[in-house]
């Protein structure tokens, strides 16, 4: 599998400046970062339009930059496809014209079929079509079908699912997911959802005025306080993994680390893992097991961080994942909460939101 | 309506001057209109001035400067007489080139605001599929600008019918090689004259209005297809 090298530095007019360096290994990595941090830049440079003043960037075993040796691919010569947060389909060809556009058989992996694209991406009878007259989900499918008929070594995405609203985000996740398995193509992927970016990713970037300051799985990148962007929202959220939820009797049950979750109602069948999301400040912290609640679910844990934040604390409770809690400073004392307290998380099953 | 000889040629002579100027103007139009469009240079004002000079020096003056360069005694039009056996000034290529140079800079407009309705996204993502710079002009940029080259080409070829001022220095006031303009404006002194111009003026108002629908036409035809 290509492997991607990157360290770049550049200045642009107005002063900004990227200054980064990362390797993407897995089959997905994400840059997660908040606007004008610099990661649709980063693509330019990779996909080879924007040129940096440093660069070397290493594509398996090709260079693409090397600007100490003089070296700069054209964009067309580099092999790498690109799936735009507007798609930017060419409007006056059909959608069949827009796939073959870029259509290729080249490098060592299996040839990606025409016809088998159309089927994954469920465009048939859409052939004849014209990007005007598509769904943004559709022109979504083709763009994407269009840039993996070019037969990349890398995929780019540039926050495909930005413009799409919720329930079509899922659902495109899912052919995106569809698509990167069935033809196993790294793919390096813009984003700053961080549902999406927990659910498709393997690795993570995580990028702040134009460097990187975490790195890691999307558990160990966004687990951590600092690269949040908790600047730029309101704090930390929580999105936890849950594994092999099922309905058990008349109601939803799930794994989270080795304990068990009580769900809301999960429409349809979930065949990969789901995500909930809920607010800190829903979480109630315990000392002790208590009894005799409503609330369903109780997950025991360990503090694993505190921080002090807008006059409130998040605590970061390890129960398997990191679960935050949010408390005012008279519990964080009259509980006598520090790092390594044992506690309880009180959860009510109605604050939680399952995404996908 | 009767038309006289004189008159059939002068409308011959019109429509061909037209189809000329479009041919001859097309290929350096588009060039530059994409040049304009797409890139900053150093001294692409002075282009811009170049090219707009005939919009705003009189016809007439631009004519007689082209007769100082065509004319058999100066070394453009010698070179072309006597090395190529091309003579310009009162001759029929006379006629085609005053009508492309004061037509000029209108295509060039036209053509480079068609250019520059094209996303620069779509041309990126062109190459992001392989496509080297000449397909994804060819493919891409091209055909998405074609209403503004259309344009062009419609502008053109009706400015080149009424072109008078600098083709009337251009060329002789020989029988044969007068334009509908020209004509009339001959027609114009003799006695009953006025009245004769009335069939000429009835071609140039169905050259102009079939022009007109024509690029109409076109442009719907173009539309049609991409929101089907």
């Amino acid at each position: 599998m290509s492997r991607l090298d990157f360290n770049c530095r550049h200045r642009f007019s107005s002063g900004f400046e990227i200054d980064l360096a990362f390797e993407a290994t897995g089959l997905v990595t994400a840059l997660f970062g908040p606007s004008g941090s610099g990661k649709t830049s980063v693509l330019g440079m990779i996909a080879g339009w924007l040129t940096p003043q440093f660069g070397r960037i290493r594509l398996g075993s090709r260079w693409l930059d090397d600007s100490p040796a003089g070296i700069h691919l054209p964009t067309e010569r580099r092999q790498v496809g690109m799936v735009f947060q507007d798609h930017w389909l060419f409007p006056h060809m059909s959608v069949e014209a827009n796939l073959g556009y870029g259509q290729r058989r080249r490098g060592s992996g299996p040839p990606i079929r025409f016809e088998r694209v159309v089927e994954v991406l469920e465009l048939g009878d859409r052939l004849s079509r014209y990007p005007g007259s598509l769904s943004g989900g559709e022109r979504q499918r083709v763009a994407l079908g269009r840039a993996l008929l070019s037969n990349p070594e890398l995929l780019l995405m540039d926050e495909p699912l930005a413009a799409l609203d919720e329930a079509l985000k899922l659902r495109i996740l899912a052919y995106l997911e569809r698509v990167v398995t069935e033809w196993n193509i790294p793919t390096l992927f813009v984003s700053h959802g961080q549902a999406e970016v927990r659910r498709f990713a393997q690795r993570v970037v995580v990028m702040e005025r134009g460097r990187a300051v975490a790195e890691g799985t999307p558990e160990e990148a966004l687990g951590q306080p600092t690269p949040l962007g908790w600047t730029h929202s309101a704090g930390p959220v929580n999105l936890l993994r849950i594994d092999g939820a099922r309905l058990r009797g008349d109601q939803w049950v799930g794994r989270l680390g080795g304990q068990e979750m009580k769900l809301p109602a999960v429409h349809g069948s979930p065949s990969h893992p789901l995500f909930v999301q809920f607010r800190p400040s829903d979480v109630t912290l315990s000392l002790e097991d208590v009894r005799g609640l409503s609330t369903r679910n109780h997950f025991r844990g360990v503090v694993s961080r505190m921080l002090e934040l807008a006059g409130g604390f998040f605590v970061a409770v390890d129960v398997g994942q990191t679960l935050w809690a949010e408390v005012t400073p008279a519990a964080v004392r009259d509980l006598g909460l520090k790092s390594g307290s044992k506690v309880t998380c009180l959860i009510k099953t109605r604050s939680l939101e399952v995404v996908g | 309506m009767e038309y006289s000889a004189a008159e059939w040629s002068a409308i011959h002579n019109s429509l061909r001057v037209g189809l000329f100027v479009v041919l001859v103007s097309l290929p350096p139009g588009v060039c530059l209109g994409y040049v304009l469009a797409r890139h900053r240079f150093p001294g692409k004002w002075l282009v811009e001035v170049a090219v707009n000079l005939a919009l705003v020096v009189p016809p007439v003056v631009t004519g007689y400067l082209l007769l100082q360069v065509f004319k058999p005694a100066a070394p453009v039009g010698g070179f072309l007489d006597r090395g190529l056996g091309l003579r310009v000034a009162f001759e029929f290529p006379g006629l085609v080139v005053a009508a492309a140079v004061m037509s000029f800079p209108l295509m060039v407009r036209a053509i480079r605001l068609g250019f520059q309705s094209v996303d620069p996204n779509l041309e990126t993502a062109a190459r992001t599929l392989g496509a080297g710079w000449w397909r994804t002009f060819f493919t891409v940029s091209l055909p998405l600008a074609r209403n503004g080259v259309i344009a062009g080409c419609v502008l053109a070829y009706a400015r080149s019918l009424g072109e008078f001022g600098a083709t009337v220095m251009l060329a002789s006031q020989r029988e044969g090689n007068r334009t509908i303009p020209l004509l009339i404006y001959t027609l114009k002194d003799r006695p009953d004259g006025l009245a004769s111009i009335w069939p000429l003026v009835a071609v140039s108002l169905l050259l102009a209005a079939g022009a007109l629908v024509a690029s109409e036409y076109l442009e719907r035809k173009g539309l049609r297809h991409e929101s089907a």
